[in-house]
């Protein structure tokens, strides 16, 4: 018998689909869900993890769809700088770069050692439970965080500029440190890296766009990173399971476009409030020209 | 960004030093690692190759830091 059905892999792809670009943490509902809907499915089996990574490639192949002009711009930026050796204080493209670089660091340093076990400590549907509710207790956080914020000054530097101006290397790994959080299940990315950056500084349009970037190097490494484990044994009788819970994840359609638009212009609470009430789907061209950043 | 080039030779170093504890944690089992190396399980047969990925990771910062240090004087 297979551990999880394709019924299963389609409501927690869709489940994930639609919760993993709000601040609620898809991995953590994705815990909880099963034992709610009494399912027999072990959190802590090597299968299940394998099954929700190999899902969460549709995420990262997503999110580079949506912002590949972006790590177009930002790739060049990396390979000039190391050609110059040095990043050039003009050049957004190279220091955007090398902050993300640099915000990455964190979560893949604790992702790769401690993996094992902050799954084995938290991977369960309780701890997951209690962490959602500490997430919300962050995202309170971060709403009081975005009342103080500074609001982006129209007429100064734009977009990336302003990220790539008022970010140091520093507040940079301050970020990552703060999406390293969401290794626990229960905890948001979104939601924590965007806390990180409003409590180093940056404007509430700058943090989730500085978050929304963040997210495609780090979920599509560790999609890559699990791709052996799908492709080996541990991956028997979930590979057509991951398939389903991929293709409707990445078919989702609320999470690729109104989602990050939304959570632009509010922060996660009124994103959430404005989408439950459908007003988010009719993200504007002003807001989703700045999430996509200025086109070169 | 002020370059320091007294920081090459030691960045260098680290980045040769970390390269080296990947490719151990890579070669060796968890139970042949030296003790005072994280990941050491007495009697372990298991490559602790995400350990190894995260020294490669380390690795390649050090070099690129240095790298950056070597940048050449501008007039």
């Amino acid at each position: 018998m297979d551990p999880i059905s394709y019924f299963q892999a389609a409501v927690l792809g869709l489940l994930q689909g639609v919760s993993e670009l709000f601040p609620v943490s898809s991995l953590g509902h994705s815990v909880v869900l099963p034992r709610l809907l009494g399912w027999d499915i072990h959190q802590n089996d090597d299968y299940f993890l394998t099954f929700l990574v190999a899902t969460h490639l549709a995420t990262a192949l997503v999110l580079l769809g949506f912002f590949w002009r972006d790590w177009l711009r930002i790739v060049r930026g990396l390979g000039r700088s190391l050609r110059d050796r040095e990043i050039a204080r003009d050049d957004t493209d190279a220091r955007l770069g090398w902050l993300l670089v640099v915000a990455t660091i964190p979560a893949g340093l604790v992702g790769l050692i401690l993996e094992h076990q902050l799954r084995k400590i938290f991977a369960s549907p309780q701890s997951a439970a209690a962490f959602l509710a500490l997430n919300g207790v962050m995202l309170y956080g971060a709403e009081r965080l975005r009342r103080n914020a500074p609001v982006v000054d129209r007429a100064g530097p734009q977009g990336d500029e302003r990220i790539a101006g008022r970010l140091s290397f520093r507040d940079a790994l301050g970020v990552g440190t703060a999406q390293a959080v969401a290794l626990i299940p229960g905890f948001s990315r979104s939601g924590a890296a965007m806390s990180g950056g409003l409590l180093v500084g940056l404007s509430n349009e700058d943090a989730a766009r500085f978050s929304f970037l963040l997210a495609t190097p780090i979920i599509g490494a560790a999609a890559v990173l699990k791709l052996p484990d799908l492709l080996g044994s541990q991956g028997d009788h979930v590979r057509g399971q991951a398939l389903v819970g991929g293709a409707l994840r990445g078919r989702d359609r609320v999470s690729r476009r109104a989602v990050p638009a939304a959570l632009l212009r509010d922060q996660p609470p009124h994103a959430v409030r404005r989408l439950l009430l459908r007003r988010g789907d009719r993200a504007d061209d002003r807001l989703r020209r700045h999430l996509k950043g200025p086109r070169s | 960004m002020t370059k320091r080039r007294e920081l090459i030779i030691p960045a260098v170093i680290l980045g040769i030093l970390l390269l080296a504890l990947a490719i151990l944690y890579w070669v060796d089992t968890a139970g042949s690692l030296p003790s005072f190396i994280p990941g050491h399980e007495a009697g372990s047969s298991h490559h602790h190759v995400k350990h190894g990925i995260a020294a490669a990771i380390l690795a390649l910062g050090a070099f690129v830091f240095a790298w950056f240090q070597t940048e050449p004087k501008r007039q």
